[in-house]
């Protein structure tokens, strides 16, 4: 009934690989896009941006470049925060070493170190696989952790041993920094995250994402048919961690505005893969859901018993909401352990056959 | 029927609530928001000083319905000390509250640039960033009634029996957690260091190494320094307590800032650790009348989360303190513009007007609990100074007479660093200070 897929025919191979062969998931993006562009932003109070829709959308671009790693390629890593933090505090010398340069240009560039850097700690991926792999990235994590408290260059010797973003404008508008507005954070985060998702869409259903699909099924199949094991594992530790860095620096610099070294510590790397799990391995949707039960759930969470005048402290909120939080997660992998996106397909699934199930 | 009933409790739900927060709004009240820590590691040390705080606030309100009629509504955000909870507190909190308590260096420098945007003083008591003091570069910031570098000078000046330059060719270690807070001294040291011929070494412990410090203590053990400051916050100071008993380094020698002169803390070394000192601007007056007050009205009213054998606890005190500072700058802000219910802006003016002398403390029942000093619109801090309190095995006890920083030493400095902020974060606005 509400996605009738009656009367929509399919007449070329090509109108049945379309990224949305049913045509109300065109119609559903539609809406979201409408909301996230225009209704959101003019709804949204300074704390909304900051607190909920801002750090959703940078935590799902950070978990959608994990998934692509994990989901997609099948290489477990542990070590997303660290490079993510690699992105952070490359964005951050290029803007001070350059000050004049775009910030765009600054977040585009540092994604390159931070997949510099990633492809140099997936090497070990060509020998080793699963647990093995995830205890090498685990030792990228805790080393560039000690990397960015100990080499003052990174932070420009300040004594706190913090980075604090400058304020910095594009086209005359502030983008970072104190003077910036939430609006104007909001879509240059939206912006890029578009864009990162769209190449992201393009790269897993190509080419190469059934290299990396390949690699991830059995990966002993997948040089046999032909498949360059190397090149197929290091070009998803550079386009992953590419994606990751960007993130961080968005992280930093259009939502945090300071970061001290252990914010890249090892728990942003497991909640950035609790999102990628909860949200559904191999999916790009997953993400945003997940990052919407991760991130955005506790704080609706937290204001809720304020909202209803219901009189109780903060901290025992916050007591409230790890328990609500960790029961929603235990609850979501038993009913659909494939995560968030698989229950949206089924979802959808049941919608197309209502009202006659089989 | 099953999904009719859940609406129909939840709609029920809904309208109680609205019913209830109604009437809130029905008289003037001030908003005093507080980005407390009563979660997460750093728990320990959070939860006597929030007490501490909202205690005052509540006692203020219950026996004198408010500060000049105008109720105080003590709200705290809980962050659990996490820098990314303190975004969202800040963001939550900034409409209605009239000041921001960070309670984190690394959520103070978060905030801090935020400050001038939004219009919306920072206190910070004993803590944040030193430079601050700068009232002319920091417009909004306020860190009374001592600076870690007033603290750190005056830990050298206490040990050096007030000169500095008999301190030459002597070795002095700082064990410190490796994070923006632990860090704040070392750029002072390092000058003070340079100037007077002692020899500074800084030993950082990383946050995860809080409760396992034998490699640092082993590094202390080996170079034998003749005073060991600490920096430490959190199971930190514990665990650099039981360490320090476990080496057998001498206590004497043996000195923390006010953040690691916890009662909670030392309960663990116990007697062991007897003759440890810290630097602290409060010391504990448990026969002070403001604290009968607190008892009267809000322990024995049941409204207090505080164990009564807490109550003497240096912590506890000095949440009480912090909240009089906030308290007092609000009635000098409401004598100074003639109203009852400031706003941010005008609170800020009282933070700069903060005049806490020897009489206004015997007047508000404070009485030797924390240090007379007065703010003004160049001097963020007030420079207070502080006393030394020694730990006998079970509380800790003031040793010492006020001691207070040699300025002329840290100006410098200070101007540098806070110029050097201004720079790195322009256009920063001035303040003209007359």
């Amino acid at each position: 009934m509400l996605y009738r897929t009656a009367g929509q025919f399919k007449t070329s191979y090509a109108a049945d690989h379309a990224l949305f062969p049913v045509r109300q998931d065109a119609w559903l993006l539609g809406v979201i896009m409408v909301l996230a562009w225009v209704v959101f932003p003019l709804a949204a109070s300074d704390f909304t941006f900051q607190a909920l829709l801002i750090p959703v959308l940078i935590y799902s671009l950070a978990a959608l470049g994990l998934n692509i790693l994990t989901g997609y390629a099948g290489q477990l890593s542990l070590g997303t925060g660290a490079f993510m933090g690699v992105g952070a505090y490359a964005c951050y010398k290029i803007m001070t070493i350059f000050p004049g340069l775009n910030l765009a240009v600054a977040i585009g560039l540092s994604g390159f170190f931070s997949a510099a850097v990633g492809v140099a700690f997936g090497l070990p991926s060509l020998r080793i696989k699963g647990f093995y792999l995830a205890i090498a990235t685990l030792a990228a994590q805790f080393f560039l952790v000690w990397l960015f408290e100990k080499w003052s260059w990174l932070y420009n010797d300040s004594a706190s041993g913090a980075i604090q973003v400058p304020n910095l404008s594009m086209f005359g508008l502030g983008v970072a920094g104190p003077t910036a507005t939430s609006i104007t954070q909001y879509y240059f985060v939206l912006a890029v995250v578009s864009l990162v998702t769209i190449a992201a869409i393009n790269i897993t259903r190509g080419r190469i994402g059934r290299m990396w699909k390949a690699v991830r099924d059995m990966d002993i199949a997948a040089e046999l048919v032909g498949i360059n094991l190397m090149k197929a594992k290091l070009s998803a530790f550079a386009v992953s961690s590419y994606i990751v860095g960007v993130a961080g620096a968005l992280f930093v610099f259009l939502w945090r505005g300071a970061a001290e070294p252990n914010l890249f510590d090892i728990p942003l790397s497991f909640r950035v893969l609790f999102i990628a799990i909860i949200g559904g391995l191999g999916s790009v949707l997953g993400n945003y859901l997940g990052a919407i039960l991760i991130v955005a759930l506790p704080v609706i969470l937290n204001i809720v018993p304020e909202a209803l005048g219901i009189p109780v402290s903060s901290s025992v909120v916050e007591h409230l909401n790890v328990m609500t939080i960790g029961g929603l997660i235990i609850m979501f992998l038993i009913v659909e352990p494939h995560g968030l996106a698989r229950f949206w397909a089924m979802i959808r699934e049941k919608m197309i056959i209502w009202p006659f199930p089989h | 029927m099953k999904k009719l009933l859940s609406t129909t409790i939840l709609s029920a739900t809904f309208a109680v609530g609205m019913l209830a927060a109604a009437p809130a709004f029905a008289e003037d009240v001030l908003h005093i928001p507080n980005l407390s820590y009563r979660t997460g590691p750093f728990a320990g040390t959070g939860i006597p000083l929030m007490n501490g705080q909202r205690d005052y606030m509540t006692m203020l309100n219950e026996r004198d319905g408010g500060v000049n009629g105008v109720k105080l509504s003590y709200e705290e955000c809980e962050t659990g000390y996490n820098t990314e909870k303190g975004v969202e507190c800040y963001e939550k909190t900034k409409g209605e509250g009239i000041v921001t308590q960070p309670w984190s260096t690394g959520i103070t420098l978060q905030v801090l640039p935020k400050s001038n945007v939004d219009k919306r003083a920072i206190l910070a008591p004993g803590y944040g960033f030193s430079p601050m003091a700068d009232g002319k570069t920091f417009q909004w910031a306020f860190n009374p009634p001592s600076s870690y570098w007033d603290g750190a000078q005056m830990l050298l000046s206490y040990v050096s029996g007030g000169n500095l330059d008999s301190l030459k060719g002597k070795k002095i270690a700082l064990i410190h957690l490796d994070h923006p807070y632990g860090k704040e001294p070392i750029p002072l040291l390092e000058a003070l260091a340079a100037k007077h011929g002692f020899t500074f070494m800084a030993i950082p412990v990383g946050l995860k190494e809080m409760q396992n410090q034998s490699a640092q203590w082993l590094q202390i053990r080996r170079e034998n320094p003749d005073f060991v400051f600490m920096w430490g916050w959190g199971a930190m100071n514990a665990g650099a307590v039981n360490e320090a008993v476990k080496t057998k380094f001498p206590m004497e020698k043996f000195l923390g800032i006010w953040w690691s002169g916890h009662d909670g803390d030392m309960a663990s070394a116990g007697a062991a650790a007897k003759g440890y000192r810290a630097i602290s601007w409060n010391v504990p007056v448990n026969d002070a009348p403001v604290m009968a007050d607190i008892k009267n009205y809000v322990a024995d009213a049941g409204k207090s989360d505080t164990p009564a054998d807490q109550a003497g606890w240096v912590f506890y005190q000095r949440g009480i303190a912090i909240s009089m500072f906030l308290v007092e700058a609000v009635k000098a802000a409401q004598a100074n513009f003639n109203t009852k219910t400031v706003d941010a802006e005008q609170v800020r003016w009282g933070l700069e007007n903060l005049k806490i002398d020897e009489a206004k403390l015997k007047e508000l029942g404070m009485g030797g609990m924390v240090v007379p000093f007065q703010t003004s619109c160049s001097n963020h801090t007030g420079h207070g100074g502080a006393w030394i309190i020694e730990w006998d095995g079970a509380k800790f006890n003031k040793v010492s007479d006020q001691l207070q920083a040699d300025r002329a030493a840290i100006e410098p400095l200070e101007a540098a660093k806070a110029k050097e902020y201004a720079d790195a974060n322009a256009p920063w606005p001035m303040q003209e200070c007359k």
